[in-house]
C-alpha cells in the first residue's frame, strides 16, 4: 500500500497544467470562443488550416498572460517566440500546434500552497513555476460510437485554436495532496485575476503530471512518468497515488522505471503505460516564420502591475487581519472572487469592526439561503447594502437578532426595502419600557418557579424568562431592555 | 502587333480612350490561348466564362469613366498557388485535388478592387518547389523561345505567357528566384518585392519566411503598375510591412545619374557560370554606366553559403507547412487507406511528386531532434550574415546588380535527375531573399539566341529605384521587344 511505499521512497512530483484563457475570440483566428455549440459551428478557414491562412495574434492574451506573471511572482519575457509543434493528427489541421518553446511568454515564478502538517497546524510549501507559455488549443476527436454510428473518428474544430497558457510547475511537489492544493492555489488565482474561467468539466483547466521517485535521504531524481489529461481534481490525486504505488512496487522489486506517458483508469483507479520514450513524437520545434516574435513593451507590464486585482495570499491577509477573520472563514472567501466582493461591499457600509459578524450572515446564512432557493449570489434580491442596511437595524437596535434573520429571507427571496419591510410586517423591536413591562410582568407571573430559583441565584432561569417575553412580543422585544426589567422586577 | 502583345500601359490607355474594350483584349487572350497557347502549357486554368462577365463589367465602367484602377477591365493570370474563392487552387500537385477555396487571397482581392480581370491560373513546379515548372501535374511548361526549353521556375507559366504575348501581366510567387528567374530564361521583367510588401495571406506556403508575391510583365513600367496595386499592409498577415506604398510610376523618371551600382564579384566568379552569360550581363551594366550609372566592387563574402542555407530554412519550413495535406479535409485521400496511418503515409506518397517528397524528407531531417542546431540554426545565422553582408554592401552602393541566373534556359529533362544541378541555378537569386530585399530581373540581352537576364537587388523597401534603374535601361534598350519567334507579335 501506498504508506508502506512511502516509508522507503519519496514522491517527487511536478504539473503541467493547460488553461483556456478568458477571450472572446481564438488565439490566431476571429472564430469566437463559445463552448457546448454544435460541432464545428465555431471554425474560422485559419482554424481549418486551410491552403494560404496565416495567424494573427490576439492581442488580448498578452495582458492575460502578463497578469499570471505578477500573479506567480515570475519574469514576464518582453520578447517570446511563438513555435511550430509538429505531429500529425486528425484534430489538428495545420499539422503542427502554435505554441512556445524556447522563449515563452513567462518564466521563474512561485506560488504559496498550505497543508495541514503532522501537528494538524497549517504549513506553508513554496512551489516553483519554471514557465508559462501561450499555445492554441487542437480541436477534439470523438470516438464514441453512440456519436459517429461506429463509422470512423469524428472531429470538432470548435476548440481548435483557443488560447491557452501552459503553466510547468518545477517538480517541488512531494505528495498527491500537495498536487492537489496547488492546483486549487493555482484556479484560484486564475479565477481571481480574471485570466481562465478555469472550470474543469468544461475542459478549461488540464493537468499533466510528471511522477518519480527517489530513495528517502537521496538527492537524484529517479526517472520519470507522464500522467497524461487528469481531467477532475480527484483523478489527479487519484493517479498520482496509482503512479507513486505502481513505481514503489516495480523499485521494491529492484526493477527500473520506464520512461513512458502513462494513462488513468478511474475505474479500476490504475495506470498503464501509452507509449513509451522510444515511441515519442519528435516535435522539430523550430520558430513559426508566420509570426513575429511577441515584443511586450515594459511600461504595459506596468500598467497591468498598477491594475492587477488583490490576489488571493494578500486578501487572505487582509481579511484575517484587518477583519479578525479566522483563516477558514478568510479562505472560503478568497476562492470564491464573488464573494469576497459581496463581503467587501457589506464591511465597507458596517466598518471593519463588525466583519467578523457579517462574514457569519454571508457565510452561513446567505449561502443556506441561496442554496434553499437555488439562487446564484448575483441573482439574489439581497445586495450588499440591503445587507448592510439590515444589520444597521440590529445595531441600532431596532430589530432582534431574531427577527432579523426572518427579515433576512424574506430580503433574499423577495427583495425590498428592509426598514420598511421591518415596519410592513411589524418585526420593528419594542425598546419603550413601559410597552414592555406588561409582558414582563406577565412572564414572571406565569412562571414563578423560574422567578424563585432566579432569586436565589440561577442565573440561567433569567434567560429562560427572556425567552418567555420574547414569546409574547413575537420576537420584538429588545434584549437589553428586557433583562433590565425583569432583572429589576425580580428584585436582582 | 496582336492585342495582347500590347503593354499593360499601352492597354490601359487604349481602353480609357475606349479605342479597345476589355472583352476586345480578352478575346484576343483566348483566340491566342486557343492558337499557340497550349503549346507552352502555361495555363492551367482558363476561366473564359467568369472571365467574361468581368470584362462585360470593367467596360462598363470604362465607358461611364469610373474605372477602378489603371488595369481596371485589363486581362491577367494568377500563380496556381493563389487562392481565389469558388476556383480550384491545385499548385500543380494532386494532392489539392479538388480543393476549391472558400476565400479570395490577398493578391486576388488586389487584382479585383483594381478590376483586372483573371483570365486563369498559370502553371508551376509543385507547391512552387522547383527551377524548371517540370515539376506539375498539369505537365511541364515549355519556353516560347525554344519548346524543348524550360521556362525556369516555378513562375514558368508565368513567364512563359508575358513572354508569349498571351497575357500583359501575371502574377508569381518568388522563394528562392521563383519570378527572377523565369522571368530571365523567357526575356520578360519578374520583380520579387521586398519580404513582407505584398500580403501573403492566401499565398500557399512554400517556405513562409521567404515566400514573396510579386508581378511579371514585359516592362519596368508595367511591373511598376502591378506593384502598385498589390503592396501594401495587411492585418491577416503578421509578417506584412506597414510602411506607406510609394507611387512607383512616378519614379520612372529615366534618370539614373549618380546611381552608384555595386558589382559584387563573387557572383561574377561563380563556378559554373556561363561566359556568354556573363559577358551579355557586363554589357548590359556598362550601358547603365553610359546613362550617368556609378560601378563600384562590393563583396558579399557570405554568398558561398547561400544555397546550403536557402535549401535547409526553405526545406525546414515547407516540412511543416505541407504537413497539413494529410487526407484529412480536403484534397487526395487514399483510396487504399483502411487506418489512420495508412490514411496519411498513402494519401501523402500518392499525392505529392519527387520533388517535393524530396523536399519534405530533408526539411523534417534538418528540424529533428540532434540536428536542428547544427542545420537549422546554422542555417539561419549564415542568413543573419548574409543580410548584414548585403547591409554593408548598401553603404556604398544603391543597388547591386548580378546575373539572374548563372546560363539561359536548359533543355527540358536536362536537370531534372540531378537535383543538386537544378538547386545551384538558383545561386544568384537565393540570397535576396535569405535577406528579405528586392530584386528585380530584366531581359540584358541575348545569349545563345536564348535570352539573358541583369538582376539588380536594392535596399529593403526601394523598389523604386530598382524600377527606375529597370525603366532607364529599357529606355535604351530594345531587348525587351524582341519577341520568340512564331509567336503572337
Amino acid at each position: 500500500m501506498i504508506e508502506e511505499t512511502l516509508e522507503r521512497w519519496e514522491p517527487v512530483i511536478g504539473l503541467e497544467v493547460h488553461t483556456h484563457l478568458a477571450t472572446k475570440s481564438k488565439l490566431f483566428s476571429p472564430a469566437p470562443v463559445e463552448y457546448g455549440d454544435a460541432p464545428n459551428h465555431r471554425v474560422h478557414v485559419i482554424d481549418l488550416g486551410l491552403p494560404g491562412v496565416l495567424p494573427v495574434l490576439n492581442e488580448r492574451v498578452v495582458e492575460l498572460a502578463i497578469r499570471l506573471g505578477i500573479a506567480v511572482h515570475a519574469e514576464v519575457n518582453l520578447r517570446s517566440v511563438f513555435a511550430r509543434k509538429n505531429y500529425f493528427y486528425p484534430d489538428l489541421p495545420k499539422g503542427y500546434q502554435i505554441s512556445q518553446y524556447e522563449d515563452p511568454v513567462v518564466s521563474n515564478g512561485w506560488l504559496d500552497i498550505e497543508l495541514p502538517g503532522d501537528d494538524g497546524q497549517l504549513e506553508t510549501r513554496r512551489i516553483g513555476i519554471t514557465r508559462a507559455h501561450l499555445e492554441e488549443d487542437a480541436g477534439k476527436s470523438i470516438h464514441d460510437d453512440a456519436v459517429t454510428k461506429g463509422r470512423g473518428t469524428h472531429v470538432d474544430l470548435n476548440r481548435s485554436g483557443v488560447p491557452l497558457l501552459e503553466i510547468v510547475s518545477e517538480p517541488d511537489l512531494r505528495s498527491a495532496s500537495e498536487a492537489g492544493a496547488y492546483l486549487r492555489a493555482l484556479r484560484s488565482i486564475l479565477r481571481t485575476i480574471g485570466v481562465s474561467e478555469a472550470d474543469m468539466e468544461k475542459g478549461q483547466f488540464r493537468c499533466d503530471a510528471n511522477v518519480s521517485l527517489r530513495a528517502i535521504g537521496t538527492e537524484p531524481f529517479g526517472t520519470r512518468t507522464e500522467l497524461k489529461n487528469l481531467n477532475s481534481f480527484r483523478y489527479v490525486e487519484a493517479a498520482i497515488e496509482a503512479e507513486i504505488e505502481r513505481q514503489g512496487e516495480i523499485l521494491d522489486e529492484g526493477g527500473s522505471i520506464v520512461q513512458a506517458t502513462m494513462a488513468f483508469d478511474p475505474d479500476t483507479q490504475t495506470t498503464r503505460v501509452l507509449r513509451t520514450k522510444e515511441n515519442a513524437d519528435d516535435y522539430r520545434y523550430f520558430p513559426d516564420p508566420d509570426l513575429i516574435p511577441l515584443l511586450i513593451p515594459a511600461d504595459e507590464v506596468e500598467r497591468v502591475r498598477r491594475e492587477m486585482p488583490e490576489l488571493p495570499d494578500a486578501k487572505l491577509a487582509r481579511f484575517v487581519g484587518d477583519f479578525g477573520l479566522g483563516q477558514a472563514d478568510a479562505r472560503q472567501f478568497t476562492e470564491s472572487q464573488e464573494l469576497a466582493e459581496y463581503f467587501d461591499r457589506v464591511v465597507a457600509r458596517t466598518g471593519a469592526e463588525r466583519a467578523k459578524e457579517v462574514a457569519k450572515w454571508i457565510l452561513r446564512d446567505l449561502l443556506q439561503a441561496l442554496k434553499q432557493l437555488d439562487l446564484s449570489l448575483e441573482a439574489s434580491a439581497l445586495t450588499p447594502d440591503k445587507l448592510a442596511a439590515l444589520l444597521e437595524l440590529v445595531e441600532k437596535g431596532r430589530l432582534t437578532p431574531r427577527n432579523a434573520r426572518d427579515l433576512f429571507a424574506l430580503l433574499v427571496e423577495h427583495g425590498g426595502d428592509p426598514e420598511s419591510l421591518m415596519v410592513e410586517r411589524g418585526l420593528e423591536a419594542v425598546s419603550d419600557e413601559g410597552a414592555l413591562e406588561v409582558a414582563v410582568q406577565e412572564a414572571i407571573d406565569a412562571n414563578p418557579k423560574a422567578a424563585e430559583s432566579y432569586r436565589a441565584g440561577d442565573q440561567k432561569s433569567l434567560n429562560f424568562l427572556m425567552g418567555q417575553v420574547m414569546k409574547k412580543t413575537q420576537g420584538k422585544a429588545d434584549a437589553g431592555t428586557t433583562r433590565k426589567l425583569l432583572a429589576a422586577k425580580l428584585g436582582g | 502587333m496582336s492585342l495582347p502583345a500590347l503593354t499593360l500601359a499601352l492597354q490601359a490607355a487604349q481602353l480609357s480612350s475606349r479605342e479597345l474594350s476589355s472583352c476586345d483584349l480578352l478575346d484576343a487572350v483566348l483566340g491566342a490561348h486557343a492558337g499557340r497557347g497550349d503549346e507552352a502549357n502555361a495555363v492551367v486554368g482558363l476561366r473564359a466564362e467568369a472571365a467574361r462577365a468581368e470584362a462585360v463589367e470593367a467596360d462598363e465602367r470604362l465607358t461611364r469613366g469610373e474605372p477602378l484602377s489603371r488595369i481596371d477591365g485589363i486581362p491577367v493570370l494568377i500563380k496556381d498557388n493563389m487562392v481565389q474563392r469558388g476556383e480550384e487552387t491545385t499548385c500543380a500537385s494532386r494532392i489539392l485535388e479538388g480543393f476549391v477555396s472558400p476565400y479570395d487571397s490577398a493578391a486576388v482581392t488586389c487584382l479585383r478592387e483594381a478590376g483586372a480581370v483573371i483570365v486563369g491560373r498559370s502553371n508551376m513546379d509543385e507547391f512552387a518547389m522547383g527551377s524548371s515548372t517540370e515539376n506539375s501535374i498539369h505537365g511541364p511548361s515549355r519556353n516560347p523561345w525554344d519548346l524543348e526549353r524550360s521556362p525556369g521556375g516555378s513562375s514558368g507559366g508565368a513567364a512563359a505567357s508575358v513572354a508569349s504575348g498571351l497575357v500583359a501581366g501575371a502574377l508569381g510567387s518568388d522563394t528562392g528566384g521563383s519570378i527572377r528567374q523565369p522571368a530571365a530564361f523567357c526575356g520578360v521583367v519578374g520583380m520579387k518585392p521586398t519580404y513582407g510588401r505584398v500580403s501573403r495571406w492566401g499565398l500557399v506556403a512554400f517556405a513562409s519566411s521567404l515566400d514573396q508575391i510579386g508581378p511579371l510583365a514585359r516592362t519596368a513600367e508595367d511591373a511598376a503598375i502591378l506593384l502598385g496595386i498589390l503592396a501594401g499592409h495587411d492585418p491577416r498577415d503578421s509578417t506584412s510591412l506597414a510602411e506607406p506604398v510609394p507611387d512607383y510610376c512616378s519614379a520612372l523618371d529615366g534618370d539614373v545619374r549618380g546611381l552608384r551600382i555595386g558589382i559584387p564579384k563573387e557572383f561574377f566568379e561563380a563556378e559554373g557560370a556561363d561566359p556568354v552569360v556573363l559577358e551579355v550581363v557586363r554589357e548590359a551594366i556598362a550601358e547603365l554606366e553610359r546613362a550617368g550609372a556609378k560601378t563600384l566592387a562590393v563583396t558579399l563574402p557570405h554568398t558561398p553559403y547561400a544555397i546550403a542555407a536557402y535549401y535547409l530554412i526553405a526545406t525546414a519550413e515547407a516540412s511543416s507547412n505541407l504537413a497539413r495535406y494529410d487526407g484529412a479535409r480536403y484534397g487526395h485521400r487514399s483510396k487504399k487507406a483502411r487506418t489512420l496511418s495508412e490514411m496519411y503515409t498513402l494519401s501523402r506518397s500518392e499525392g505529392f511528386g519527387t520533388e517535393v517528397k524530396r523536399r519534405i524528407l530533408l526539411g523534417t531531417y534538418v528540424l529533428s531532434a540532434g540536428y536542428y542546431d547544427a542545420y537549422y540554426r546554422k542555417a539561419q545565422q549564415v542568413r543573419t550574415l548574409l543580410r548584414s553582408d548585403f547591409e554593408k554592401a548598401f553603404e556604398v552602393c544603391d543597388v547591386i546588380a548580378t546575373p539572374t541566373s548563372p546560363e539561359v534556359a536548359f533543355r527540358i529533362g536536362e536537370k531534372s535527375d540531378d537535383p543538386l544541378k537544378m538547386y545551384l541555378s538558383d545561386i544568384y537569386t537565393v540570397s535576396a531573399n535569405l535577406a528579405g530585399i528586392p530584386g528585380i530581373s530584366i531581359p540584358a540581352g541575348f545569349a545563345h539566341e536564348l535570352p539573358v537576364g541583369l538582376q539588380v537587388l536594392g535596399r529593403s523597401l526601394d523598389e523604386a529605384t530598382l524600377l527606375r534603374a529597370a525603366d532607364t535601361f529599357q529606355r535604351r534598350t530594345d531587348h525587351h521587344a524582341q519577341t520568340p519567334r512564331g509567336w503572337l507579335r
